[in-house]
């Protein structure tokens, strides 16, 4: 009798395997959930995807995506939001779904090229037609009297980025002085009239609202306010050093294994390196890692003296923990 | 706001313009300019007082995101934190069933004839879950169903990690595939033999359990009271207290090695449970393990004075098959129990096996959980809700070294001949939404006796109707 259990249930696997029922395209869909300036770059990548997966799989895939300050979008994933690829604005926040949420391995960086950033940006000044108040460089950012705006580094990656591009240029600037690096900082944020939570919230404060000299923007942030309000009315300002930012992606993995995305989610993500992925980066002023399409949007970007955030900050972890954990550098400039 | 402030900077523009005027018609430009100054500057406190009324305002609305919410929905009633680490969870199962014997076999000498038809309520059980600080769940639920209501569920579940969770109190022993089916979602109004009769039901105890490899491998290891053949802790009586003094082992692997992989082999689960424990110290008889039929009739029970007397050891491959509508499962047990009647000892192999088959009709993805319509039932809509057929063959072989010897020395008792039942079902579940089911299953069983003096046991035909309320 348990030979025929054995047998039947062999048969049955066999002649399901076998004949594998009307494989039919299906309709897949994917949360993306990201920082807050993609949504264009997402908008016009989202809909290639879409196209390039149906022809692929003959699956129609419908991408959703959902934008916030990259560290409140991390918060939010931790806390249930079922993202299937998280696309951040910087590595700690990815590191967070790993560490508080167990959502993704620790080794996450590892399983895409470039530590997973398919692309990456810098920070610069967008200021009003004519730069009335000659902001040049970061010390014409600290100076008294100049309204700066620049989101909440306690909620926004881009803010962070903003920090410590100004933290890196004191640095240089002081032969490595950490106080004096602390005391430049200070005074900028003495210049902020208001917080905003996310990157898109201070350019609205900026370029709608009317609000401030300068704007500390990611670059791509920048181009594109100049693009869409014309050069007429926004300029953008190179400082003298800035910071590469690397903005990660990655596959939810707790989230697509509940949701059998995985293939489709990881096909998302891969298709950002392919040659289409990378011009629909650069075309929305993101800094591609293609080199033809570095070559072909060459003269897009300028060229910009950077750090990283492994020198002089020794890696996300330390900066996180040394400016921007309560208590932080960052908590102590402001409430001053 | 923002317009009265508006006003208040066009005023003030305004008298800047002809204060201005003023001035400059008196050829004082540093004043115009002073003037221009403090209006630009003006302007900009009102700019930035209105943003920060109005990020105060997105703030306040994203703040009313954290408030504790009230949840009703498909699965249940829940109060919960915002981070919905705190929760607690009202949630039930109910199943009225209707049991019908058709064909009644009413010749004399015939076991099992003329059964009665009932209405009955088979499961009445309110549950009561929750989660503390994101990790600690519980969960509590009675059965009202039984003449004695007792308590089916209670137990707390510590989730430090994926792959190491804790959990403690009386559930169901990691061992029979359909038994880890939940009651509501089973595919038969009764589960097969493998689950019956041979794996054990719930027992009180505790197990190291989670899942590896992105949950393609789960795992439950377990120590507990100790069951008998398909028997469940707490089920004519107290929760506590064993009888049998030693512990019994549990260990259940369970692989999913194709899961997330958006192939065919998708839903290919295929695993092995295992239990183990010294019955020698057994305090009662094993008078009350009960080996009953589909229909829950009583086909086999050892006699009053049976006891355990060395190891009990039960081992059972299973499977499951999910692809679109489709779905198969198997399951194989076998039990091995050193049991004795005074001078009589015999090590007894018992076993049974189900391979059960599904299909849903209306097309939705089948699962091991329940059925989710597309539509749900709804005349003024038009949805039919989903339907799925089933089928399932099952058998009980009991060892007919039971059955060796006078009645005075074999270990079944008196009334107990049947050495074997071979079961076919068919089965009609609609599915009318997430959470109201109308099952039919018909199940006929042919019996076999163990002795040639005693005719087999009438064939049971059952049909059965659950139906069924879960949430």
């Amino acid at each position: 009798m348990k030979t025929a259990f054995l047998s039947l249930s062999a048969l049955i696997a066999a002649l399901a395997f076998a004949n594998p029922l009307t494989v039919s395209a299906a309709e897949v869909s994917l949360l993306n959930v990201s920082y807050d300036p993609t949504r264009e770059l997402y908008q016009d990548f989202n809909a290639a995807f879409a196209k390039y997966w149906q022809a692929k799989a003959g699956d129609k895939v419908t991408v959703k995506a959902s934008h916030g300050g990259s560290g409140k979008q991390a918060r939010s994933i931790i806390d249930g939001l079922d993202a299937d690829v998280a696309t951040l604005a910087l590595a700690y926040d990815v590191d967070q779904l790993a560490d508080k949420g167990k959502l993704v391995p620790k080794d996450w960086q590892k399983r895409l090229p470039h530590n997973s950033s398919p692309y990456t940006s810098t920070i610069v000044f967008l200021v009003r037609k004519g730069n009335p108040k000659a902001i040049k460089d970061w010390d014409d950012v600290v100076k008294p009297g100049i309204s700066v705006i620049t989101p909440n580094p306690k909620t926004s990656g881009g803010a962070r980025w903003n920090y410590l591009a100004a933290w890196a240029y004191a640095l240089k600037k002081n032969n490595n002085d950490e106080a004096k690096a602390k005391e430049f900082v200070g005074k900028l944020y003495k210049n902020v009239p208001v917080l905003d939570t996310g990157a898109r919230g201070s350019t609205t404060t900026f370029v709608e609202r009317g609000i401030g000299d300068v704007l500390l923007a990611w670059e791509n942030e920048a181009f594109l306010a100049q693009k869409e309000l014309g050069p007429d009315k926004f300029e953008i300002v190179v400082p003298s050093l800035s910071i590469l930012a690397e903005p990660p992606v990655t596959v939810v993995d707790k989230v697509v294994d509940k949701r059998k995305t995985r293939a489709v989610a990881t096909a998302y993500l891969q298709y950002l390196y392919t040659e289409e992925g990378q011009e629909i980066a650069a075309k929305n002023y993101y800094r591609p890692r293609l080199e033809s399409v570095v070559k072909k949007y060459e003269k897009q970007f300028p060229k910009i003296n950077l750090v990283t955030i492994d020198s002089p900050f020794g890696g996300w972890q330390k900066a996180q923990a040394t400016h921007f954990a309560d208590g932080g550098v960052f908590d102590q400039i402001y409430q001053k | 706001m923002y317009l009265k402030r508006k006003k208040i900077t066009q005023l003030l523009i305004a008298s800047g313009v002809l204060l201005g005027s003023n001035f400059a018609f008196a050829n004082d430009n540093d004043e115009l300019e002073k003037l221009r100054t403090l209006v630009q500057e003006l302007d900009q406190k009102v700019r930035v007082l209105d943003r920060k009324s109005e990020l105060a305002a997105e703030e306040a609305v994203a703040k009313k995101k954290e408030t504790p919410v009230l949840v009703a929905s498909d699965k249940g009633f829940a109060l919960e934190s915002a981070d919905k680490k705190f929760q607690f969870k009202l949630s039930g199962l109910l199943q009225a069933d209707q049991r019908t014997f058709l064909d009644d076999d009413t010749t004399t000498g015939v076991a099992g004839g003329n059964l009665n038809d009932e209405y009955l309520l088979r499961r009445v059980r309110p549950t009561f879950s929750g989660t503390l600080f994101g990790i600690y769940d519980f969960r509590f639920t009675p059965d009202f169903a039984p003449n004695t209501p007792n308590v089916q569920d209670a137990f707390i579940n510590a989730r430090f990690t994926p792959w190491f969770k804790v959990q403690a109190g009386k559930f169901k022993v990691p061992g029979s595939l359909e038994r880890l089916q939940s009651g509501g979602d089973i595919r038969f109004v009764e589960r097969s033999y493998v689950a019956n009769a041979i794996l054990p039901n719930r027992d009180t105890g505790v197990q190291l359990h989670g899942d590896v490899l992105n949950g393609k491998l789960t795992y439950a290891a377990g120590i507990f009271d100790g069951q008998a053949d398909g028997g469940s802790s707490g089920t004519s009586g107290s929760n506590n207290g064993d009888s049998n003094k030693d512990k019994e082992y549990a260990l259940r692997v369970f692989a999913e090695p194709f899961k997330g992989s958006d192939t065919i082999f998708d839903g290919l689960g295929l695993g092995i449970a295992g239990t183990t424990g010294d019955f020698s110290k057994t305090a009662g008889s094993l008078a009350n393990t009960n080996y009953r039929s589909a229909g829950q009739q009583t086909i086999f029970q050892y006699a009053a004075d049976v006891l355990g007397d060395g190891q009990q050891t039960r081992i059972s491959p299973q499977f499951y098959y999910y692809y679109g509508p489709f779905g198969v499962i198997g399951e194989y047990a076998k039990s091995s129990l050193d049991a004795k009647r005074g001078s009589n000892e015999a090590t007894l192999d018992n076993d049974a096996w189900q391979i059960a088959a599904t299909y849903v009709l209306t097309g939705e993805n089948n699962s091991f959980k329940s059925i989710a319509p597309k539509r749900d039932f709804d005349l003024e809509k038009g949805g039919w809700g989903a339907w799925e057929i089933a089928a399932r063959y099952s058998e009980l072989n009991l060892d007919s070294r039971a059955f060796t010897g006078a009645a005075g020395v074999r270990f079944a008792n008196a009334a107990s001949t049947t050495k074997s039942a071979e079961s076919w079902a068919l089965g009609l579940n609609w599915y009318l939404n997430k959470n109201v089911k109308i099952q039919t299953t018909y199940e006929q069983t042919k019996f076999e006796s163990a002795l040639v003096n005693v005719r087999d046991r009438a064939d049971e035909k059952a049909l059965f109707t659950r139906f069924q309320v879960a949430f």
